[in-house]
């Protein structure tokens, strides 16, 4: 594997792992802080990508990774901490690896603060399989669908972002590209709710890995047309989850996603134009 | 680790870790034939890649664009049939009607997309085997879950 290759796999795998730590934690602070370099993350890999098109190579979303069931906050952020010390040796000396190493170090002195306050150091109830949702009073046949519709979901918005990232790196089309950046922006908040949902609920996984079928788009047409039936279908089960949570605050969620899907779709149909 | 954990009633326990994390999931590099099942309605595929030495399929693996029942099953069956012979991975569709019970018929879809990978890989490596050229066997799928409801789909 060539050694940009190598980096941006690393990169992504990195993107991952903070974003999973971010949604594994309980502390609101050290949630929203990670989530925020979880996106700078992402935005090293978008540049990165442009690098290895630019040079006329090509990259791909393949990854090795795992994503271990952790106990507590110092065992989440000391893996954390050794991933992206070991990255480290695999940067280039350039501009953009200079930028990337100093967002790095940034983070890992943030991680060493987290780790010198012992009172940091909560359990994690992320990953514990109980699937029981604490302030509210859910039924095993609702606990059921919702763990349904989180996996189903939180793959899908990890596959949207990754599908039209990489459809946005190979475009000139300047609507084409403001298209995909929001759909880009909306799949990232969508996986943020159902990650945060998913570790609620002590489930929390990573999303498969994409295969190249999935992400190598040669039809661009056909590529909207399948994804909008795809929104429609979200739509659907958003709404028939919406009605099967008996609880107020998730259903008005599911229906706030589910209006967000419908302009979804109007965003995509600017792709056939 | 999941037999251990005490479930609510509904979904098992098995069918959560089997969500959480697919076996054999991604590509198999040393795989020996590749096959695909496409649901060209829907776009929704599964491919398999099949180590086979002889009548024994020594390695498997598999990855999808597809809904969780089309994971859960793919995880499952793979598992069923690494390590043995031919005529077991043959007969892996009734044990796997034996292991999930009665499919819904989307499920039964998904179900399907997963074995007619594993068959089109086999395809392959008939097909490479009398000397043709073919990076991949595909088969089109006849049933497509656009066509089917969406209801039962809770039956992990």
């Amino acid at each position: 594997m060539k050694i940009m290759d190598k980096i941006y796999q690393k990169k992504h795998e990195l993107w991952l792992h903070i974003l999973f730590a971010s949604f594994a934690i309980n502390d609101e602070e050290i949630k929203s802080k990670l989530y925020d370099f979880s996106q700078i993350a992402f935005r090293h890999m978008k540049w990165l990508g442009s690098d290895i098109l630019e040079s006329g190579s090509d990259y791909n979303y393949d990854r090795e990774m795992t994503l271990y069931k952790r106990d507590n906050v110092f065992e989440v952020i000391q893996a954390l901490k050794d991933e992206i010390n070991s990255i480290q040796k695999i940067y280039s000396d350039d501009i953009l690896a200079n930028r990337i190493k100093t967002d790095d170090i940034y983070l890992l002195e943030y991680l060493e603060q987290i780790l010198r306050d012992s009172s940091n150091n909560k359990e994690v109830t992320a990953f514990n399989m109980k699937r029981e949702w604490l302030d509210k009073n859910l039924a095993t046949e609702q606990i059921d669908a919702l763990t349904l519709f989180l996996f189903e979901e939180s793959y899908k918005e990890y596959e949207l972002i990754l599908v039209y990232a990489f459809m946005q790196a190979r475009t000139d089309n300047t609507t084409q590209f403001s298209v995909f950046q929001d759909l880009i922006d909306e799949s990232h908040f969508h996986l943020k709710s159902f990650g945060n949902m998913m570790a609620k609920l002590g489930i929390l996984a990573l999303p498969r890995e994409l295969h190249e079928l999935t992400y190598v788009v040669k039809d661009l047409e056909k590529f909207v047309v399948d994804g909008i039936a795809e929104e429609e279908a979200a739509k659907v089960m958003c709404k028939e989850l919406s009605d099967a949570i008996k609880d107020e605050d998730l259903s008005k969620f599911f229906d706030f996603i589910n209006y967000q899907e419908s302009y979804h779709i109007e965003l995509m149909k600017r792709l056939l134009k | 680790m999941y037999e251990n954990v005490v479930m609510p009633e509904g979904m098992s326990a098995e069918t959560l870790e089997h969500l959480m994390n697919p076996k054999n999931y991604g590509k198999l590099e040393e795989s020996n034939c590749v096959g695909v099942a496409l649901d060209e309605k829907t776009g929704e595929y599964t491919i398999v890649y099949t180590l086979l030495d002889g009548e024994i399929v020594k390695d498997v693996s598999y990855a999808t664009n597809g809904c969780q029942d089309t994971v859960v099953i793919g995880s499952m069956f793979t598992d069923m049939i690494k390590n043995n012979d031919l005529e077991y991975a043959n007969g892996a569709i009734e044990k796997m009607h034996q292991k999930l019970g009665s499919l819904s018929p989307q499920q039964q879809i998904c179900a399907d997309l997963v074995f007619s990978a594993f068959i089109a890989s086999l395809k392959n490596f008939e097909n490479l085997s009398s000397g043709a050229e073919e990076e991949m066997h595909v088969l089109k799928m006849k049933d497509s879950c656009e066509s089917t409801g969406k209801e039962d789909e809770n039956n992990g």
